[in-house]
Parts: C-alpha cells; sequence; structure tokens
C-alpha cells in the first residue's frame, strides 16, 4: 500500500541525472529544479490478493521535490533531493496527510570507462543516504508521507552506449534501512506482537533497467523497475497495511527528458510508470513532470 | 587519499544504519524471577469472585512426604535437574518471572492476533465469526474491544478464584515444595515456602489454558505448548514434583470448566442481534427525534455486539448497569449539538502532530489488544514492581478485566440505548486521525475504559494514582482529537468509567479479605 514508502526509495529513477543512470554532470555543472509527482491508486494487493476498498476508494499521492546535482569532477557528482509529500483517500474519512519527507543525499562516482569506436561502456558506484526531516508518523499507511527511517544504499549502474545514442542501462541497489518508531506502546506485525514502539525494518533490494536514446538535447526511454522488501509480513485479510510489511512492487515506465533551445541551458522532463505487479502496495499510475535548469561555476570539463 | 576518505564515510554509515536495525525488538516482556514481598498464606480465605467456596472443587489429599510414591518423585525432580538443555534453563527463566503476568502478556497477544473484523463478501454482506468454525474464514473470534474486555474478566477472574482454592489446599494439606521436601533438588527459582501441593503453575497453566481455548479456539496450539511449558518448568525448577502437577493440573481446569459454563450462558452468543433488532435501534434513536446512527464502513456493516450490554456482569447486577446508564446526549439540529460537532470539526481541520500522536497511542484499533489490553498493559509494570505473590497478581487482573468487561457492558448498554450518529455522519467533512469505529458514538467507549481502570489501579497503587486519572483523561481526549468522538461522549464516558470502578471497589475489591 505505502507507495508512498516506495517511492523515497527509488524516486531517483524519475530524475534528471540520477543514481540509478549511467549519465553524470561535468566538471562544476550544477543542475537543479522541481519535479512534481502525481501518483494514485484504486486497487493494491493484501497480500497476494488484488482488491478495492471502499474505505478509501483512491490513494493520490502528489509530491513536489526541490532536486539539485553538482559535478564535482566529470567522474563525480553529488546529488540532492528532498520532496514535499501530500496524501489523500477518495473515500471514507481517513484525514489527509502533508509535509516535508526525507532528505536524500548522494554521491555518484564514475569507477570505470571503456571505449571503442562504436561502443561506451561505463560503470558507477552509487551511496545514498536519506533521512526524515519532519517527524511525520510511518504508523497511519496507506496515508503516512512515509517509513521515517534513515536509509543507506550503496549501488552498482553500468551503461553501455552507442556513438549514435542508444543505450541500455542497469542498476542494482540493496537498502539497508533503520528501526522505525511508532506513537504507540506495542504492535502486531503480521506475525508477531511487540511490546515495543520501535519496529525492526527490513532490508529493500531493487533492481532498473532501462533502454533508450540519448543524444544531444534529448533523453527518451522504457525502463522497468523490481524492488523487494527482504523481509516483513503480508496485509493480513480485511487489515491495515503496516509499516514493516513485505511491499514489492514491479513497474514499467517511460521517460523523456529535453533541453529547450531556448532559454538555453533549461530543460523539461516527464515521466510515466505503471504498477503492473506487487504485493502489499497499490497498483499505482505515477506522472512526473520536472523543470531543471543548469548552471555552470567556473570552468567546466 | 580521496578514495579512503569515501570508503571511511561509507563504512561508518554503513555500520551506524546496521546496528541500529539490527538491536533485537523483544518479543517478551523482560521480567526478573519473582520474589514476593508476602506469599499471601491467608489467600484462601480471601472471597471467590465467582465459585462459590475455596474447596467448591474437590482436591484429594496427597501422599505423604515421607511414603516411597513421593520419594520415587523426588527422585524423578532430580534426574530431570541432572541433565537439563539450554531450552528447558530459558523456560524456567522465562517463567519465574510470574506466570500471571506471563499469562497476562499471552493474552493481549492473542487479542491483537484475533482484533481483526471480517472481510465483505463478493454481496456486500458480512460473514459473522462462528465459534464451530474457529479455524474458518472469518476466523473466531473477532476480538473487538467488547469480545476483548469479556475474555479478559473471565481469563483474570478465573485465574484468581482458582489461585485461591490451590492456596486453600496448599494450607490444608501443607505439603512442601519440592526444593523445601529435599535439600537434593535444587531450587532454580527463588525460594519460598508456599506449600507445593497442589501447583500454583499448573493450576495457573490448565486454567488459563481451558478459558483460552475457550474464547481462542483456534490458538489452541500455541495455548497448549504454553500451557504445558509452565508445568514443565515447574519440576525442572524444583518447586513441584509430578503429583503436586497433576493435581495442580485437574483444579485449574475443574475452575475453567465453572467458567466457561457461566460463559455459554451470560448473553454473549446472542450479543451480535439480528436485522429486526438493527431495526429497532433505529426507531428508537429516531423516535427521541435523534439521527440514527448508520455505519459508515463500504459496504456498510452490521453495528458491532448491539446487544453485549446483556451480557452478565461481575460483581454487580444487570439492573445496575442499567442504573448507572449516562442521561441522554444532544440531538441533532440543536444548539448544544451543533456546537459538539463545531468543536469536533476544529479538531479535523487543526490535526497537529502531537494530537496525532496522542490519537495513535490510543487508537487501539483493530490488530490491537484493544483499550482493555492497553490498561492491561499499563498494569502489567506496575503489578510486576510491586512484587506480588501469583495470587495477589491474580487479584490485580482480576479486579481491573472485571471492571473492564463491566465498562464494556455499561457502555454498550447506553451506545446502544441512544444509538447517535458520529461526528463525521452529521458532518461529511469532517476526517479523522484514526478509523472510525462501527457503532454508535455515545458514550466513548475508550473514556469508559481507561477511566474504569484507572479507577482500580489508583486503587490498587495508590501511588500512581495522578498518573493513571491523567493517562485515562489523555486517552479520553484522543477520541476528540481523532474527531471520531465529540466531547460529551468522551466526559460521559468517563464519569461512567468512574462509577463502573467504584462499584468493583466497594462491592469487592474492599470486601473481599485481601487488603
Amino acid at each position: 500500500m505505502c507507495m508512498v514508502g516506495l517511492l523515497t526509495l527509488i524516486s531517483f529513477n524519475s530524475s534528471a541525472q540520477t543514481t540509478t543512470d549511467g549519465l553524470m554532470m561535468g566538471k562544476n555543472l550544477f543542475c537543479t529544479g522541481f519535479m512534481y509527482t502525481n501518483d494514485k491508486w484504486t486497487d493494491y494487493w493484501e497480500g497476494e490478493l488484488k482488491r478495492e476498498n471502499g474505505n478509501i476508494g483512491s490513494i493520490t499521492t502528489q509530491s513536489l521535490a526541490y532536486y539539485g546535482v553538482y559535478g564535482i569532477t566529470g567522474k563525480l557528482n553529488v546529488i540532492a533531493m528532498l520532496p514535499y509529500v501530500k496524501t489523500e483517500a477518495s473515500q471514507g474519512t481517513l484525514h489527509s496527510m502533508e509535509g516535508v519527507q526525507d532528505l536524500t543525499l548522494a554521491v555518484k562516482y564514475n569507477f570505470l570507462r571503456l571505449e571503442s569506436e562504436k561502443l561506451t561502456f561505463r560503470a558507477f558506484g552509487v551511496l545514498s543516504f536519506s533521512t526524515p526531516l519532519t517527524d511525520y508518523t510511518p504508523d497511519f499507511l496507506p496515508l503516512a508521507l512515509g517509513a521515517h527511517t534513515t536509509n543507506l544504499t550503496p549501488r552498482i549502474n553500468a551503461m553501455v552506449k552507442m556513438n549514435q545514442g542508444w543505450f541500455v542501462n542497469g542498476s542494482a541497489g540493496y537498502t539497508f534501512r533503520s528501526n522505525t518508531e511508532l506513537d504507540r506502546p506495542s504492535y502486531y506485525d503480521g506475525s508477531n506482537f511487540y511490546n515495543s514502539s520501535e519496529v525492526d525494518m527490513p532490508n529493500v533490494f531493487d533492481l532498473f533497467v532501462s533502454a533508450g536514446y540519448q543524444k544531444e538535447s534529448l533523453q527518451v526511454e522504457l525502463n522497468y523497475i523490481q524492488q523487494n522488501t527482504l523481509g516483513g509480513a503480508d496485509i493480513r485479510r480485511q487489515d491495515m497495511p503496516f509499516v514493516s510489511n513485505k511491499m514489492n512492487a514491479q513497474r514499467v515506465g517511460l521517460l523523456a527528458m529535453y533541453y529547450l533551445p531556448k532559454p538555453k541551458n533549461l530543460a523539461v522532463r516527464g515521466s510515466v510508470h505503471y504498477t503492473v505487479n506487487g504485493r502489499n502496495v497499490g497498483q499505482a499510475t505515477t506522472y512526473l513532470a520536472g523543470i531543471l535548469y543548469t548552471f555552470k561555476f567556473g570552468k567546466s570539463e | 587519499m580521496k578514495k579512503n576518505l569515501y570508503i571511511y564515510v561509507l563504512c561508518t554509515a554503513v555500520f551506524c544504519i546496521t546496528t541500529t536495525s539490527c538491536d533485537k525488538i523483544e518479543v517478551t516482556e523482560q521480567l526478573t524471577p519473582l520474589t514476593p514481598a508476602n506469599i499471601d498464606a491467608d489467600a484462601g480465605t480471601w472471597k471467590m469472585a465467582f465459585m462459590t467456596a475455596p474447596d467448591q472443587v474437590a482436591v484429594p489429599a496427597p501422599t505423604p512426604v515421607g511414603s516411597d510414591a513421593y520419594k520415587a518423585e523426588l527422585t524423578a525432580v532430580k534426574d530431570a535437574q541432572s541433565k537439563l538443555t539450554k531450552s528447558q534453563r530459558d523456560a524456567i527463566e522465562y517463567w519465574s518471572g510470574g506466570g500471571v503476568l506471563r499469562w497476562n502478556q499471552f493474552f493481549r497477544d492473542l487479542v491483537s492476533r484475533y482484533n481483526l473484523p471480517p472481510a465483505p463478501k463478493a454481496d456486500g454482506s458480512y460473514p459473522a465469526p462462528d465459534a464451530e468454525n474457529p479455524f474458518g474464514d472469518p476466523a473466531f473470534p473477532f476480538a473487538n474491544p467488547p469480545y476483548a474486555a469479556r475474555a479478559y474478566g473471565y481469563v483474570s477472574a478465573s485465574l484468581y478464584d482458582a489461585l485461591k482454592a490451590a492456596w486453600h489446599f496448599k494450607y490444608l494439606y501443607n505439603r512442601p515444595s519440592a526444593y523445601n521436601a529435599d535439600s537434593g533438588v535444587e531450587a532454580l527459582v527463588p525460594k519460598t515456602d508456599l506449600p507445593g501441593y497442589p501447583s500454583e503453575d499448573a493450576v495457573m497453566s490448565g486454567v488459563s489454558a481451558e478459558m483460552l481455548k475457550f474464547l481462542f479456539p483456534a490458538a489452541v496450539e500455541d495455548i497448549t505448548l504454553k500451557a504445558a511449558e509452565q508445568r514443565n518448568a515447574a519440576l525442572w525448577s524444583g518447586k513441584a514434583t509430578s503429583s503436586d502437577i497433576a493435581a495442580g493440573l485437574a483444579l485449574g481446569k475443574s475452575v475453567a470448566a465453572l467458567f466457561v459454563a457461566r460463559g455459554r450462558t451470560d448473553g454473549m452468543g446472542a450479543a451480535g442481534g439480528n436485522k429486526t433488532l438493527w431495526d429497532g435501534l433505529k426507531q428508537n434513536a429516531e423516535s427521541r427525534g435523534d439521527e440514527a446512527w448508520v455505519s459508515l464502513e463500504t459496504p456498510p456493516r452490521p453495528p458491532m455486539l448491539p446487544v453485549f450490554g446483556k451480557v452478565t456482569p461481575w460483581q454487580m447486577t444487570p439492573d445496575q448497569i442499567v442504573a448507572i446508564r449516562p442521561p441522554a446526549p444532544p440531538i441533532r439540529g440543536s444548539a448544544e449539538m451543533d456546537a459538539e460537532v463545531q468543536e469536533v470539526k476544529y479538531y479535523a481541520d487543526n490535526l497537529t502532530r502531537e494530537r496525532l500522536a496522542i490519537v495513535h497511542k490510543w487508537a487501539d484499533g483493530a490488530g490491537t489488544y484493544s483499550p482493555p489490553g492497553h490498561w492491561n498493559d499499563i498494569a502489567a509494570e506496575y503489578v510486576r514492581d510491586a512484587n506480588f505473590s501469583e495470587v495477589r497478581a491474580a487479584r490485580a487482573f482480576a479486579l481491573l478485566n472485571m471492571a473492564e468487561q463491566n465498562a464494556a457492558i455499561a457502555c454498550w448498554d447506553t451506545k446502544y440505548f441512544y444509538f447517535n450518529a458520529r461526528p463525521c455522519q452529521l458532518d461529511p467533512s469532517i476526517k479523522t486521525g484514526t478509523g472510525v469505529p462501527n457503532f454508535p458514538a455515545y458514550v466513548s467507549g475508550h473514556s469508559t475504559f481507561s477511566a474504569a481502570a484507572a479507577g482500580v489501579l489508583s486503587y490498587l497503587f495508590p501511588d500512581g494514582e495522578a498518573y493513571f486519572k491523567d493517562q485515562a483523561t489523555e486517552a479520553s481526549m484522543s477520541r476528540m482529537y481523532g474527531a471520531i468522538h465529540y466531547r460529551k461522549d468522551c466526559e460521559a464516558g468517563v464519569q461512567l468509567g468512574y462509577k463502573v470502578s467504584d462499584i468493583m471497589i466497594n462491592n469487592f475489591a474492599k470486601v473481599d479479605g485481601a487488603d
């Protein structure tokens, strides 16, 4: 159900020059802007049972994220992102939630580059760190803004690109999640009852694959995203979702980014993703629209 | 150099996150071995909660200490102690914290596991949980707050009576515990002078297991394993021999049978009502000029246990339940009710993080141990710290949970007598910080449960009075902050709860001979 929680982990694959792609900002270039995301689902998987629920109707999650990436060198970039999130149910009585969510900081390092006449192969190591900036509750799914965990994700990316612009890209990440804290003194997580407000959060593995075209001012790609929560219980029949549930999702998407001819250095970005299969998550359709501007500091490479 | 720095940052970050996430969160409460301040040798003379007398169930005289049969039992204990495994020692340690506390924790666990409403069928109707088919879909029971309150009430009251009967026979026969009868038997738990026959641990295992199998039949495997472990731990620890345990188990089961018989005829079976009755409730409310309650769930769910108010209470009469029923709430459209709705609307529109934390601290909805369970959780810490004997610990939970069951009965009686609407039924723009319970508003269940619990706990632990009452007020107000109750529901619920606890204290606690 918690597409919000899931999105925080992987939101970067919808951003310009992300933690999962094979692209880099050049030295002293700073690309920054805002991304608006609209994520909506009606059906969800209660464990493996797909259903809808008249007590919530559709859940819409909107977010407006600040985004920035800076090229320390052509091989080393730092990335930052911070979203403001709002969730809402179309039916039932549950209150909407909104607020600043998790700050993500990442470093991306291009450690390998092989070139032939026709092809370039590049490999990257990425380390992302994210942490909540506000004390939003994780215990109000499906309307909670996120899991309220501090995460660390080591990641490996590889990209093969032909000189004409066609490319394939792959990325795999493993997210360590801290425990999260509830406002209540005990809970049942679907397997065990705990006399504690602290919840052990299973770690998450994700895989990202894309193929497309990128040359000069245009980038277009199709992509596939898979996320597996390595532990956690299913939502029981007719139960509410719980923050440590096993939330798995497989999503496909289309992404395009274009640097406008004028004004120079201004780019627009859009994407759409659809959840084809999942477990304990909503079958979401997610639209993203962003606007980004690239500044140059000092001498670029 | 730069690379080293990155590796350092990475390792530090990985270390920080993995160490916090690897901190094991304990499933069981941490208890130190029980060393009662007083073994309450006179507990066999205390007033029974339901049994007619401590010897209503007969326990035959044990074989004498000097007999060959008893010596053989002691040899068996020593033999078992000579080859204890790690898991057997763990079981001894677990149960040494106190059987009453362990069973209380276990049934809070069971309630949270079974506190799940049935899913609707394809045609939009809801199946009723069926005691004759507990493993079906839906599972039996749906341990909602009234069901849970009654479950806590029965298990706690039966444990209390069974232990008083055990104390009676212990001092009637005066056969020592194994470790006091034979210096070769090691005491792996703190020693006391409490006579060993019948074993209090076996009594607890027998009565708790039988009651829980009646109330949570689908959990039979967990229940019987737990009970068997308690009996084994009593023997392994050097407290009890096999005949202490056999006599205790038989006594516990026989006491449970008395309480189960009461439970089968206490009105719970009819508490769900039927369509005709539900329509009658609506007409009642409308005849008072009010808007009748409707389910806000989709598809609409029948009201939760509308006849629970007729379930037999403890230490008070059904007439007393009716006598303490609060006066009618303001009706829809009255200036007073408009103001009530306005106030709830304010809290809905101004749901601060601080108030949301209070709402969620006390929500105790589906998948939790319910409000009575929350108060058992609070009580457990006080019982633990008081170093009560098992029988006095059982008394504390019995007083608390008989009052909680009465609170559920009095509250449900009131709710269905008036059958009034929730705030977001009267004003659909009111959005809530927790789920809207599927029953009428007046009076608030949380308020009634919390005040009844705070009243009893204040009597038992006078030092905690300010804390208990403060928590009860917070629990009560949490329902208004969450926009699911009017202030009137909360305030009248608190008053009703204190009336319930006063009756429990005056009719029983003050006269049972324990204080």
